[in-house]
């Protein structure tokens, strides 16, 4: 036996995989070959060395999340859950409020300088006063109600939104299953997943835009507790809202930054929602689909993109590991 | 190294089969640490291996029916994981500097700050190895060296010759020592 022969038999050495015939013939080479004997001792300390890896252990919550995520709660049993909750409750003054709120979008959106000044000055927003949202919850279909009737008819507001939000849900209770197993397309730039990935992605999709969703309340809620240069203006949403899951939260938030800067826009805003870091930037829009391309190399990334067309994206994204 | 991989659980695949629900929790609980292993092992991000460590069990839910009960449940839940990450790895828009993490674990506790340095200077040594090892050649190293998966597992795992996981794993263990020549 040579010594490349020799050599080529000491993985299956190391396993206890030689036939005997191999292992005789191995030892009877080794014997005789000192230069044999010392690859074979550090092939083996090289073996050792990665056997003494530790084995990695999955995450808390995993368990509950593949769960979650393989068995999606039956939506009758999802509405009849909500419906028993109890409704967030609007004290005479915050209705006032929201009327006042109510003429200030009228008056922000019939003016676009405004509204970009506001976008890329704006503070950090108040903590929401209403309940937090769930990542499936039953007041979806409420505050899902509660924005249509915002974008939609702004002067709704004036009225009662709440009422009214009300009234759509009980409208909208038959298509609540469509609207909990429903999937839509978001930002135009966001690659097509596989066909696998589709269902789960689908809920990670639902669960960003329940978030945003529930962003766009509070924003809508709680105009008037800012300060600085926002004080008495409503806060337009982000025309994208992401969110970005990363190892590390803080490089990521660093890199996203970089990237905006790189690409002509940059950074307007840093706040914390929920214990979770959220980056606003400004992106130029023909620098858009780099940016999502870039930004998902950092993390799994989720998208929702708002219809505008403004040339300078606003992008609130949430960094969570 | 983990331990051996074992006999399934008694009974689990026919309770799977029968659409206990409670099955599938005992099917995840039972092999999470090992997906989850070897897809952190492959792509070396935290994030992105518990996506694919999602993903597996999905699909294994979804395919129980189709499963023929030939091989046992490990083998076929790491034979899952070893494709989509090998498709991960494959996907053009895949960040190719990665791999940081994914041996961030490896460092036993160190007696003293000297031997400290040297087991930190080691560890970085070995993550750059294994990172550099062509993907098929890492999957079988970390399937059996980090996984602890026998020979006759790991082809059972990727459907490959038995033949060939010798052969690769010869191969990754000797580019391997070539890397770690300076601190044998």
């Amino acid at each position: 036996m040579t010594c490349t022969e020799t050599r080529d038999l000491f993985s299956a050495l190391a396993d206890d995989a030689l036939a005997p015939a191999e292992r005789a013939a191995l030892d009877a080479h080794l014997a005789g070959c000192a230069e044999c004997r010392r690859e074979l001792a550090a092939f083996g300390r090289t073996v050792a060395l990665v056997r003494a890896i530790d084995p990695a252990h999955a995450p808390a919550g995993f368990v509950d999340r593949v769960l979650a995520a393989a068995r999606p709660e039956p939506w009758p049993r999802w509405l009849a859950r909500r419906l028993s909750t109890p409704w967030p409750t609007l004290p005479l003054g915050a209705a006032a409020l929201l009327l006042v709120a109510g003429l200030a979008v009228l008056l922000f959106r019939a003016s676009p300088e405004p509204q970009q000044t506001a976008r890329y000055q704006s503070a950090p927003p108040a903590p929401a006063p209403t309940r937090e949202t769930t990542p499936s919850g039953a007041s979806d279909t409420l505050q899902d109600a509660s924005r249509d009737a915002g974008a939609s008819a702004t002067a709704t507001r004036e009225v009662a939104p709440v009422e009214e939000a009300k009234n759509r849900l009980e409208q909208a209770a038959p298509a609540a299953k469509s609207a909990e197993t429903s999937v839509e397309p978001t930002a135009p730039a966001r690659d097509a997943p596989p066909p696998a990935l589709e269902g789960r992605r689908a809920k990670v999709d639902s669960i960003t835009t329940d978030t945003a969703r529930a962003n766009r309340l509070r924003q809508d809620a709680a105009p008037l507790s800012r300060t600085g240069p926002m004080t008495g203006i409503l806060a337009a949403p982000p025309d994208v809202t992401a969110q970005l899951r990363a190892a590390d939260v803080s490089v990521v938030e660093r890199s996203l930054i970089e990237l905006a800067g790189r690409l002509g826009g940059r950074q307007t805003g840093r706040r914390i929602d929920g214990g979770r870091v959220v980056v606003e930037l400004a992106v130029p829009r023909e620098a858009y689909a780099q940016f999502v391309r870039e930004a998902t190399a950092l993390g799994p990334l989720s998208l929702e993109q708002q219809t505008t067309d403004r040339p300078l994206l606003s992008v609130a994204v949430t960094v969570s590991n | 190294m983990r331990e051996a991989l074992g006999a399934d659980p008694p009974g689990l695949l026919e309770r799977l089969r029968a659409g206990d629900a409670r099955a599938f929790e005992e099917l995840v609980i039972a092999y999470q640490h090992r997906v989850f292993g070897v897809a952190l092992r492959m792509l070396g991000s935290g994030a992105e291996a518990e996506e694919i460590a999602q993903e597996v069990f999905l699909r294994a839910y979804r395919a129980i029916g189709e499963f023929r009960g030939e091989a046992r449940l490990g083998t076929w839940l790491y034979g899952i994981a070893s494709r989509l990450c090998l498709n991960r790895l494959a996907s053009p828009d895949r960040r190719l500097a990665r791999g940081d993490e994914a041996l961030a674990d490896v460092a036993a506790a160190a007696p003293d700050a000297a031997s400290a340095a040297e087991r930190a200077e080691l560890d970085a040594a070995l993550r750059a190895a294994i990172a550099e090892l062509p993907e098929d050649r890492r999957l079988v190293l970390v399937l059996r060296d980090v996984e602890g998966l026998s020979y006759e597992e790991i082809a059972e795992t990727l459907a490959i010759d038995p033949g060939t996981v010798r052969s690769r794993l010869h191969r990754a263990r000797l580019q391997l020592k070539e890397k770690l020549e300076r601190f044998a």
